[in-house]
């Protein structure tokens, strides 16, 4: 019997067992496998649409009383976002930013992205930075895919930025084929690797006079704070990472700084677990069926975290016929009326689609509410984008959403 | 204004058009072929890509079941790299008339269309998820083609034989003197240059838009839309087409091709060819009448839905469309409407596209004073260089042991592999490498759109997640020196975008929403393509947002 079984292993979950665990709490995250974290950009966007974040946080509680910021409350956000940073920073891997000045940092299109907190190894391509007339390069390997520095170039000098292109020739590694992200990143842990692609990056330094350089984020997977520095060392230009398509390297950083603090303070990591139903006893949920390994498996704890995630997540679940489904506990959903109010007619539409902001409505405590405002279940608390009433895409706020929302439930 | 001048002027570039252009060509008379928008842009690309044995026709349309019999044999003859041999049955379900089975066979008979009864036994063994409360089952030579590749097979040969084949170009006016039609002044959608095109004759084989093409001459032609909506779903549960033996309705086929099997269809009359509508209705009769045949059909992952307007010439008043013939018929304006100089290539089908050809250049030629005989029934058509030339999915070989009938991915998987290309595959799911993206974009693919239909890249699972964003690049690398800039280059991420999205929205459910928000965290989220909407415009030899061209899909 753990004190909290928290059902999700993405940011939201893992900030809350975090935060059990803290509490001398015997907690275990059980998973159906990695969160959205492995897709995402690896920084943290609090709330994008705005310049500055905090203001925009604070109207939006005003106007929206119901999103998810507004239930948790200001200080929530700020605390849980710098427990987040403080255990980055304790593992070597410092989130940059502030809460009141979005970052602009480019995007693997060339577009120029706003973000409240971003990994030390990209902090260098913040956009006021590189408007400072000073020669950017971007550079990659042409046997990625996932990463092309001459759009990215042109679109940068589109906005102002002297940027260039520039492909490198990828050092031996004994490797035919398949140059993932993941793979070109654990290459660049390696000393040797990395001293290969210094020794180009300095050249073109020399012949350009860059002061900056942007790579894909695959400089390393388990050092990158030192990947960076020792790349920096030998081209003689600071040097930024740019997310690129998914598989995210910076996003399994964060995954992996988080599972390490989590075990490091006691917490089990069950993962390949997947919940398909709950056991209740009136608004108590007893009991959790997770089915694996062609069996079926009963958790039990005194409290619980939904952290499952929503639609992208895989927390909800959408039939042919056009049904939602909370597929843990399958708690109460908030979903647009019919099928037909889904979708808008754009696929980029600004205001984007109503069937992404279905989810778990809850209490000012979290907790799941049914239609009609009555509590499901006292013991379980809701987080991160399984919640209901907002668009953690659109109004990027995804990740802040997702460690406010798991480091409160993991505080209540 | 640039005038050029030929014999014959093609306009459409479906597989009737690329097929008059091939024949003429392969006659010696000269010809243009115009299309508004890329090959099969219009009914030829968004079929289920059945080819008929003529089984469907055999009892309310005996002369399509006669000529899809013999097309049939030819095609597979001429261009066995399109034709896959799955084979065909057709089944009698609970649901069906029992009576009609004897009926079905005796018509096929009266036609020729080979059958062969085979037990229910042998269906099961042959394909295992079919439903085994199937009654009685036919065997028919039905396939599945790839009617995008035939097509591009087809322009290449007539190109070889010196058509001129034009796509992105849009007639704007039929010229008229007197009663005569004497040419055309199209637009060239990349440029906005306009061309005349002088002619002997005009023939209009635009298909369900004959119509507005004859509406240009001042003749009236009345084609039927008729809507047919076609579901693909990501798995091959069968490798046999599987139709319902009974009178042809909706969702009675399932056709597997390529990666995929298709369900379809829906005949619904729709006033327009470029508005109509995907509605969530029909989505669901085709999923319930999936069922039927295969049992746990709904569980299968839909990857996209489409429809395609079927060009039906409406000759008198006839009660259902369904029940218009769907036969073709050639019209020469000059005895019919008192209008000399065009022809209209009207109704049909693919499968009889060759024979639609052969019988319209015949009355050409004739009136031409050619006298070469055709020859389109025995010329094997050549490969395009985008495809591989290596997975063919038939040998041409009289040992049907020797002949590798399915299309499967396993076989481009062990091609890919052979050639230590992993590494470059540009599109996971459908296997494209980069050599075959790089290759469709220097045969002159104008948008991403163009580059789906010739390699398939963005047709499977993820739906262009990874693909879209790999093949913009690669075709920006590539045409940047021939004036394709950053900011067309962020157009067609947009346009296409949006192409697949009004494909997608009618199938989201399950993993394929999951699949599409994903997607929209990619886009919008991890890349912030609309950060660059301001640095995004039509040009650079791609064609996007021409009305000419985009179909207004009505938001089911």
């Amino acid at each position: 019997m753990y004190d909290t079984i928290v059902i999700g292993a993405g940011l939201a979950g893992l900030m809350a067992a975090i935060g059990r665990a803290e509490r001398g709490e015997k907690v275990m995250v059980l998973a159906k496998g990695h969160g959205t974290t492995h897709w995402t950009t690896g920084c943290l966007d609090l709330f994008a649409e705005v310049d500055d974040p905090i203001a925009g946080i604070i109207q939006l509680t005003d106007q929206r009383p119901h999103h998810p910021y507004a239930l948790v409350g200001l200080t929530m956000i700020e605390q849980g976002v710098a427990r987040f940073r403080a255990i980055c920073e304790a593992a070597g891997y410092p989130m940059v930013g502030n809460f009141n000045r979005n970052l602009l940092l480019p995007t693997a299109l060339g577009a120029l992205r706003p973000t409240a907190f971003a990994p030390a190894t990209m902090i260098n391509g913040d956009a006021r930075q590189l408007r400072d007339g000073r020669p950017t390069l971007i550079a990659s390997f042409g046997v990625l895919r996932d990463f092309f520095p001459p759009l990215i170039a042109a679109n940068l000098r589109a906005q102002g930025i002297a940027a260039e292109a520039a492909l490198l020739a990828l050092p031996p590694t004994g490797r035919q084929h398949d140059f993932s992200p993941v793979i070109l990143a654990r290459m660049f842990d390696q000393p040797d690797f990395r001293a290969r692609v210094g020794e180009q990056l300095a050249a073109f330094v020399r012949k350009g006079g860059y002061a900056r350089i942007g790579m894909p984020a695959i400089l390393g997977l388990k050092h990158p704070t030192e990947v960076v520095r020792d790349l920096q060392n030998r081209a003689g230009a600071l040097i930024f990472e740019i997310p690129t398509l998914p598989t995210s390297v910076a996003g399994m950083r964060l995954y992996h700084i988080l599972e390490n603090a989590l075990l490091s303070l006691g917490g089990r990591m069950q993962l390949g677990g997947f919940v398909q139903r709950g056991e209740p006893l009136k608004e108590t949920l007893v009991a959790v069926f997770s089915e694996a390994a062609a069996r079926e498996q009963r958790h039990t704890a005194r409290r619980w975290v939904l952290a499952t995630g929503g639609i992208l997540g895989g927390g909800i679940r959408a039939t042919p016929e056009g049904h939602l489904r909370e597929t843990a506990l399958d708690l109460p959903l908030q979903t647009p009326d019919s099928r037909s109010g889904w979708f808008a007619a754009r696929f980029l539409a600004e205001q984007g689609h109503p069937v992404f902001q279905s989810g778990v409505r809850v209490d000012r405590s979290l907790r799941p509410l049914d239609a009609s405002g009555r509590l499901v279940y006292e013991n379980v608390m809701v987080a991160g984008s399984a919640l209901a009433g907002f668009d953690p895409v659109r109004e990027g706020c995804l990740e802040g959403v997702a460690i406010a929302t798991g480091w409160a439930a993991g505080q209540q | 204004m640039q005038t050029i001048s030929t014999d014959v002027l093609v306009i459409g570039g479906g597989a009737t058009g690329t097929g008059c252009a091939l024949d003429l060509a392969m006659r010696g008379i000269r010809c243009v072929l115009v299309e508004k928008g890329d090959l099969t842009h219009g009914t030829t690309g968004r079929y289920h890509g059945l080819l008929h044995s003529g089984g469907r026709y055999v009892t309310k349309d005996p002369q399509s079941a006669r000529e899809c019999a013999q097309e049939n044999a030819i095609l597979r003859r001429i261009m066995p790299h399109c034709i896959e041999q799955t084979s065909g049955f057709f089944v009698i379900t609970p649901w069906d008339d029992e009576s009609y089975g004897d009926v079905f066979v005796a018509n096929c008979h009266r036609t020729g269309v080979p059958v062969q009864e085979i037990s229910v036994a042998e269906m099961l063994r042959r394909e295992p998820l079919l439903n085994p409360r199937i009654s009685r089952v036919f065997e028919v030579p039905d396939a599945s083609a790839d009617s995008f590749l035939a097509t591009h097979s087809v322009a290449l040969a007539a190109r070889e034989y010196g058509a001129d084949i034009r796509t992105y170009h849009n007639v704007i006016e039929l010229i008229r003197v007197g009663d005569r039609v004497v040419g055309a002044v199209v637009e060239d959608l990349r440029s906005g240059e306009r061309i005349r095109i002088d002619c002997a004759y005009v023939l209009n084989a635009a298909g369900a838009w004959a119509g507005k093409i004859a509406a240009l001459a001042g003749v009236t032609v009345t084609v039927v839309p008729g809507k047919g909506t076609m579901v693909a779903m990501n798995h091959r549960m069968v490798n046999t087409v599987v139709n319902r033996c009974k009178l042809p309705s909706d969702g009675d086929i399932i056709v597997p091709i390529h990666t995929v099997a298709v369900i379809g269809t829906t005949d619904v009359h729709v006033p327009d060819p470029d508005v109509f509508g995907i509605e969530p209705e029909e989505i669901q009769f085709m999923l319930d009448e999936g069922e039927k045949l295969v049992p746990g059909f709904r569980q299968y992952r839909a990857l996209r839905a489409w429809a395609g307007v079927r060009p039906l010439y409406k000759d008198k008043d006839v009660a259902s469309d369904r029940d218009i013939p769907r036969t073709f018929k050639l019209l020469d304006h000059e005895e019919r409407d008192g209008v000399s100089g065009i022809f209209s290539i009207v109704g049909g089908k693919w499968t009889t596209y060759r024979l639609m050809a052969e019988q319209t250049v015949n009355e050409i030629a004739r009136r031409l004073g050619n006298t070469q005989p055709c020859r389109t029934a025995s010329e094997v058509l050549p490969i395009p260089k985008f495809e591989h030339t290596r997975h063919a999915t038939v040998t041409v070989s009289p040992d049907p042991a020797a002949q590798t009938p399915h299309y499967w991915l396993g076989k481009p998987l062990a091609l890919v592999e052979s050639q230590h290309a992993a590494g470059d595959l540009i599109c996971e799911c459908e296997l494209v490498t980069r050599d075959r993206i790089q290759a469709a974009i220097d045969a002159g693919a104008h948008n991403l759109d163009d580059i789906r239909r010739d390699v398939r890249m963005g047709m499977g699972p993820c739906q262009g997640g990874w693909c879209i964003y790999r093949t913009a690049n690669i075709l920006y690398e590539r045409r940047c020196a021939d004036g394709l800039s950053h900011v067309h280059t962020n157009e067609a991420i947009l346009h296409f975008l949006q192409e697949r999205w009004k494909g997608l929205t009618p199938v989201l459910w399950g993993d394929q929403l999951r699949q599409a928000r994903l997607d929209e965290l990619i886009y919008y989220g991890v890349l912030g393509i609309q950060r660059l909407r301001a640095l995004a415009e039509p040009g650079g030899g791609l064609v996007t947002q021409h009305p000419a061209i985009a179909t207004e899909y009505v938001q089911a």
